[in-house]
């Protein structure tokens, strides 16, 4: 019976599982010390022959009140305010620091509908809404040296781009605009789940995130662009408006 | 009166209606706020009396904690044996798929699991029934401010349980949507079908009766204590009752302007939590979230303030010693509920929230494991030094300390961001939440029914049977919750039909099938308390009027109390937990009643 956190394929997820890591330390400690004192005092001061009342005492002398506020103000310092910090510090030079000005980050759009994930990525031109674009359908292939930068938007209901493997997940909201970067370490299949409740197949919602190599990545790159001019539909006139995945001119540059 | 020869258990005969006590109203006639009911009608169906309604809110509330106990067993069977039929009632419920639970059936149990458990077990359990029960009891009054109002919070309720289960049996079932019914899942989009609609209507009624219940239970509070029942006299049961009534007071409105606004936009076509598009404007899907969890962390705190404010009473009497640090307990109390208001956001960070909300709702979201931490500090305090009496709503008591302690600290785990960008939506939140509403919150209630079922129904609950249930309770409520959590950080997400349709989470399949036995074995014993709840209340035996030997003024009354409550009004000397009192102790007792005169 294997149980345990999926491999971690990720540039940081490390800072979630430190995170973790001390969250297991701090919180086990504080709770066997609880169930320590818990069970001692019970069984030292459960009612028996020689000790048919307890002790008349109030706790509320200015000790009483000091040592419990000295005993949560040292948790909250020692717990809390670490955990905050190392949280903040994290997610200001990590999480929340979008590579806005990498142009080396590879830009992916995902699409989210119930009940898949597609995937658009520029091409080679650079450039979304042209012919060159590669769309992919619960498949995302990307390259081990580049970041990649997600930005995600749903056509019908709330999901969440959920990647195990990488720590991490963000929500895909009708009518905005959200967005989370990654970058793969190792090279392999990497499951894609939705995260959030978003009807009766939300089972079934699942992809796979294909890290590569540049070479790898690049020769799968140069297949998948030929394939993808098939699917081009953008300004293609014989797909109704309706089917359409994309929307005209939603490019990466210009925003919303 | 002498100390009882073996103190761990209730005292047959014990009374404390020995002491001299002092009146508010020595030589007045009884003034009943309403004068007894001579019908059947009146006085079992739609009685004014805080006492019968506070039964009615009990008996609902344990009907559907059984109906949503069920929905876990059925939701545990599918997690276990994915598309394996339903032994037993399968072809009963499921008939239609061969006994097999279908992914629509499934998205159907779990939603209806959370909103019976919250709004229809937890709420009229706790909140409705012992709030009722105790509040006037508890701080000296004849009945509640506003009896009439207190009926139609019942029959309000009534109602809301009568739409949400006609949800049952319209076209496309019940809703689907989660018990948080995220819009747009949950609107015309994502849900057709009346059974959304329905569900709306019942939680915004649920609501309007909660709101009634607090707007009694503050006013009672404020205006119908007994003389001498200052603030800092009332019990602390009071005080979670008083606390939850405010945070009902100022947040279900928010949750009945969300299921307002759903509902007009299920109905009439608005979009409040519909996106525009290029063609049509429109409004935005986070909008019902904020509201959602305005009212929803709040939520979590009505119900579990209660259960504080019992606790904490319930391990002074029984540890024998006055409550630790009763005026820390009560600041922690009132941090909590403040704090409370402003942590909401803790549920999405996924969404894409500004770095300054997120910094900002972690931080103070954990600034509120200060005062819970005092709170623990003040329940150890409490049994330090005592001579505890491991009595059956004893043992609950600490059972609750210990699984709120889980289920707490990993609170932490999910108000830190880097954390929950994992954890988020994973099982882990299921246990962790579990652990805080299902279990602290059960164990919570199996000690008020053990402790106040003497002054309910006149008779004692076995304490044999009690202890039968609460061992396998404990251990399995555990064993189901932790085990939630584990598979929650080997990453397996909520609400999954059959988490086996993903690779990564394959292996996870015999954790899921131990935690289901564990679960099963919840089930199953609860038939003990059924048992001991009912013959209890037909062959138990005789209570008297004080069995657990302790001061709060509902024990200074018969078992049960008289229709109007106290013959004459108390007047209050002393608080509520003066357990191993000198006093007391001079005169072959340890405790004194809050009305008790020493001479």
């Amino acid at each position: 019976m294997r149980l345990g956190i999926p491999h971690d394929a990720s540039l940081d997820g490390h800072f979630v599982d430190g995170a973790i890591g001390y969250l297991t330390i701090t919180t086990g400690i504080a709770f066997a010390v609880l169930v320590v004192v818990l069970l001692v005092s019970l069984v030292l001061y459960r009612a028996r022959a020689g000790r048919p009342h307890g002790t008349y005492m109030h706790g509320d002398r200015l000790g009483d009140r000091t040592l419990t506020m000295a005993i949560g103000l040292t948790l909250f310092l020692a717990v809390d305010v670490t955990l905050a910090v190392r949280a903040s510090t994290n997610l200001r030079e990590r999480f929340w620091r979008y590579p806005d000005d990498d142009p080396n980050a590879l830009r992916v759009e995902v699409s989210a509908r119930q009940w898949s994930w597609t995937f658009r990525t520029a091409g080679p031109d650079g450039r979304f809404a042209t012919a060159d674009d590669v769309v992919t359908l619960n498949e995302l292939h990307v390259p081990t040296s580049r970041p990649i930068y997600f930005k995600l938007r749903s056509k019908d209901v709330v999901h969440s781009l959920y990647l195990p493997s990488f720590r991490t997940k963000i929500d895909a909201i009708p009518g905005s605009t959200t967005r989370l970067w990654i970058q793969a370490q190792e090279p392999g299949r990497y499951e894609i789940g939705c995260a959030q409740h978003c009807g009766v197949s939300h089972y079934k919602m699942r992809g796979w995130l294909i890290a590569a190599p540049d070479a790898e990545y690049n020769g799968w790159l140069a297949r998948a662009e030929i394939d993808s001019r098939l699917r081009y539909e953008t300004r293609d006139p014989t797909v109704p408006q309706a089917d359409k995945v994309w929307d005209d001119g939603w490019d990466w540059e210009t925003g919303l | 009166m002498t100390a009882p020869a073996t103190p761990t258990g209730p005292v047959e005969g014990g009374d404390s209606a020995s002491g001299k006590r002092a009146s508010g109203d020595d030589g007045q006639p009884i003034q009943a706020i309403h004068a007894a009911p001579t019908g059947v009608l009146r006085r079992y169906v739609f009685s004014v009396d805080h006492k019968v309604i506070g039964r009615q809110f009990l008996f609902l509330g344990l009907i559907f904690l059984a109906v949503g106990g069920v929905m876990a067993m059925l939701i545990r069977w599918q997690l276990a044996s994915p598309g394996r039929p339903v032994p037993v009632v399968g072809r009963l419920l499921f008939g239609g798929s061969g006994g097999v639970i279908s992914p629509a059936a499934y998205t159907s149990l779990f939603t209806m699991h959370g909103t019976i458990m919250i709004f229809f077990a937890v709420t009229p359990i706790l909140i409705g029934g012992f709030g009722n029960f105790c509040v006037p009891l508890l701080i000296g009054a004849r009945d509640m401010a506003f009896p009439r109002l207190n009926m139609l919070s019942f029959w309000t309720m009534a109602a809301s349980t009568a739409t949400l289960t006609a949800s049952f049996f319209v076209p496309l079932g019940s809703a689907q949507a989660g018990w948080t019914a995220y819009a747009t899942l949950s609107t015309a989009i994502g849900a057709p079908g009346t059974g959304q609609t329905l569900w709306t209507v019942a939680v915004y009624l649920n609501g309007a009766s909660s709101v009634m219940g607090a707007v009694n239970y503050i006013t009672s509070v404020v205006r119908l204590r007994a003389p001498g029942m200052n603030y800092m006299r009332m019990p602390l049961t009071v005080w979670g009752f008083f606390l939850t009534s405010m945070l009902n007071a100022l947040f279900v409105p928010v949750l009945g302007a969300a299921m307002v606004l759903l509902f007009f936009d299920r109905v009439f076509g608005t979009q409040f939590f519909v996106a525009g598009s290029t063609i049509r404007g429109g409004g935005d899907p986070i909008l019902y979230q904020h509201l959602f969890w305005l009212f929803g962390h709040p939520e979590v705190y009505i119900l579990i303030l209660p259960a504080w404010g019992i606790v904490g009473d319930l391990l002074s009497f029984f540890a024998r010693k006055p409550a630790f640090g009763y005026r820390v307990t009560v600041a922690s109390l009132i941090a909590v509920v403040v704090l409370s208001c402003v942590v909401y956001g803790h549920h999405m960070f996924t969404t894409g929230m500004s770095p300054l909300l997120g910094e900002s709702f972690m931080l103070l979201t954990m600034v509120i494991s200060v005062p819970t931490a005092l709170l623990f500090l003040n329940w150890l305090g409490t049994l330090w030094r005592g001579a505890a009496r491991m009595t059956t709503p004893m043992l609950y008591c600490v059972g609750l300390v210990f699984t709120f302690g889980i289920g707490g600290l990993t609170g932490l785990w999910l108000a830190d961001v880097v954390a929950d960008m994992y954890l988020h939506d994973t099982f882990f939140v299921v246990g962790h939440f579990h652990l805080i509403m299902a279990a602290a919150l059960l164990l919570a209630t199996f000690a008020a029914v053990h402790f106040w079922f003497p002054k309910m129904f006149g008779r004692m609950m076995s304490e044999r049977l009690g202890k039968l249930h609460f061992w396998p309770t404990f251990i399995s409520l555990n064993l189901v919750f932790i085990g939630q959590m584990l598979i929650g950080y080997a990453g397996m997400q909520r609400r999954l039909y059959d988490p086996s349709a993903y690779d990564f989470l394959r292996h996870l399949l015999p954790w899921n099938k131990h935690i289901s036995q564990a679960a099963y074995v919840l089930g199953a014993f609860q038939l003990v308390f059924v048992w001991n709840f009912f013959y209890s209340m037909k062959r138990g035996k005789p209570a008297p009027a004080n069995p657990w030997q302790v001061g709060t003024l509902e024990w200074t009354v018969a078992s049960p109390p008289p229709h109007h409550n106290f013959d004459h009004i108390p007047v209050v000397v002393r608080g509520p937990h003066e357990l191993g009192h000198p006093a007391a102790i001079a005169r072959g007792k340890d405790w004194l009643a809050q009305d008790e005169v020493i001479e």
